[in-house]
């Protein structure tokens, strides 16, 4: 079964409160969306602001429900409003701002919060707490204080927020856009772990194509539709038309681009550092 | 920095009273205040007095801490002296002031009065300094469950006050920073006269308050996000329960209010 299916999706803001007359037109942020993410999978997406990239997270978790079209997470009809709760359970959501999301004063509380709001017994709460701050690596800080911690680590608390609610799709919407390089590190880090070792669904959202290069599926959001979608490598070897629509490759990527340009001879698809020094060596020897 | 402020007056510590039930902690801390309102001599609050001590001894919470909260309370305890003392112009006169008289019974009834003040805010700040307020809400909610039927909102309210809680450093962070943004862009908030500053201070309001509507409406979502007001029974990872120790606390209380009683019936 595929975890999300989405059949010609739509949805439009509408402004129907809006004091001015001519703001109330509303606002198509998705025009079609056509996404199978399988089971198990790393999917990353990718799209500018104002893409649609968001808007579409926000329904896998029945944030907000489809004005036409169909979607479904996890077998469930995301357009039945009695299946909501059950969406949620399935995929969990992280969210942009690590202090907005974050409930409780106390770490080891925030991470209950879901699971208290799902009825489970005290007993099976403290048991997934413990195994949720274990998976992220954040034990010893289970009875601080969030705003005693760095952007990284918040970021990673909410992920346990999430994991304790034992779902079998993650949501990323933008999760490292607010932190430094080391958090953010911190923070692909443990959602690679996450999708490896348990095998949970990993849709991340992001602009950084650094990130996206280790997924196994990219989808390429533009103007509220999906215009590319493929591999890392399939999608990062359109090096122009992704610059069409102002986004970057990965700099290793860019460096081959460039090079290919001035008729040296290299593959287009190079992602990684490791790749490209070896491409190179083998350039060179051939010389 | 305005971030190292502590929030609300706790202290904490590893004592028998920081380890009782936080419900039982308020519902004795209202006792012992009710309790002070039926003192009627000094052997009486000499009494309540040395209970409050033998409670601050075992909390291992340094006095001067409990003797903070009297502090700020020195205003309105001069202005209740001064009440007091003039509030009783029928017994034996001492001195007449214009108007005014001052009689013995004054001046006792207002020394009385200010020992009772004291003794109360003592007692509430030891609540506060053993108590986190988290664990405050908590028992806030779980004393105000039994009123749910009768459509009090107890366990909104309690949220409501950790949510406050929890973002009281995150908004004083933000506070910082705006106050600073607009520094950098010359903005004057240490001259001028009192109309002059509280109207520097708008600038920085302003978009305080944006930014915190802004965080309520992604917070919301998170929450909904996780599950929030899927039933409207929750279950709690850390259940409340009364153990041994808080047996013996309400063993020790009921005591100190049988001798009270005892007292003020026989002698």
């Amino acid at each position: 079964m595929d975890m999300v299916k989405s059949e010609k999706l739509k949805y439009e803001y509408t402004f129907e409160t809006a004091i001015d007359e001519e703001e109330r037109e509303p606002l198509v942020a998705l025009k079609g969306v056509d996404i199978t993410i399988e089971k198990g999978m790393f999917v990353a997406i990718l799209g500018r602001n104002g893409s649609g990239k968001s808007t579409f997270a926000k329904h896998l978790n029945a944030l907000l429900t489809p004005t036409e079209g169909t979607l479904f997470v996890n077998g469930y009809d995301c357009t039945q409003e009695e299946l909501i709760y059950k969406i949620r359970k399935s995929a969990g959501m992280v969210f942009q701002n690590p202090d907005n999301q974050l409930v409780s004063t106390i770490v080891e509380e925030d991470i209950a919060f879901g699971p208290e709001n799902l009825c489970i017994e005290s007993s099976e709460i403290r048991k997934r707490v413990d195994r949720a701050l274990k998976t992220v690596n954040m034990t010893e800080y289970a009875r601080y204080a969030p705003n005693k911690l760095s952007g990284g680590q918040k970021q990673r608390i909410a992920i346990a927020g999430i994991l304790a609610m034992e779902p079998e799709c993650i949501v990323l919407d933008e999760p490292t856009a607010m932190l430094d390089p080391e958090g953010r590190k911190e923070v692909i880090d443990t959602v690679m772990e996450l999708n490896k070792e348990k095998g949970i669904t990993i849709i991340l959202i992001t602009h950084y194509m650094e990130e996206a290069i280790k997924a196994d599926k990219i989808f390429v959001m533009d103007g509220g539709t999906v215009i590319m979608e493929g591999t890392p490598k399939e999608v990062f070897s359109q090096v122009e038309k992704l610059k069409g629509i102002g986004l970057d490759v990965p700099q290793v990527t860019e460096v081959a681009y460039r090079l290919r340009k001035r008729g040296i001879d290299i593959p287009q698809d190079i992602l990684s550092i490791e790749e490209m020094v070896c491409t190179i060596c083998q350039l060179k020897s051939k010389i | 920095m305005l971030r190292d402020i502590t929030l609300g007056q706790y202290y904490p510590s590893d004592s028998r009273v920081h380890h009782l039930d936080p419900r039982l902690k308020i519902i004795l801390t209202l006792a012992y205040i009710v309790s002070l309102f039926f003192v009627k001599d000094y052997w009486g609050y000499v009494y309540c007095a040395v209970i409050l001590g033998l409670v601050i001894h075992i909390s291992r919470v340094p006095a001067k801490f409990v003797f903070k909260g009297i502090k700020a309370l020195i205003v309105i305890l001069i202005f209740t002296a001064v009440l007091n003392i003039f509030s009783y112009p029928d017994g034996t006169a001492l001195a007449h002031v214009g108007l005014f008289t001052i009689t013995i019974e004054g001046i006792q009834i207002a020394i009385k009065m200010c020992i009772r003040l004291i003794l109360l805010v003592s007692g509430a700040s030891i609540l506060t300094l053993t108590t986190s307020p988290i664990q405050l809400t908590d028992a806030i909610e779980r004393i105000l469950n039994p009123f749910k039927k009768a459509g009090l909102p107890s366990h909104e309210i309690a949220m409501m006050m950790s949510i406050a809680l929890r973002f009281i450093p995150t908004l004083m962070d933000e506070t910082d920073k705006i106050i600073k943004a607009q520094q950098a862009r010359g903005a004057d908030f240490e001259t001028g006269n009192l109309l002059q500053r509280a109207k520097s201070l708008i600038p920085i309001l302003i978009p305080l308050f944006i930014s915190a509507f802004r965080r309520a409406d992604e917070l919301a979502m998170a929450m909904e996000a996780r599950c929030y007001g899927i039933s409207t029974e929750r279950t709690r990872m850390n259940e409340l329960a009364l153990g041994q120790e808080d047996f013996r606390a309400i063993g020790a209380a009921v005591l100190y209010g049988a001798i009270f009683v005892a007292v003020r019936l026989f002698l």
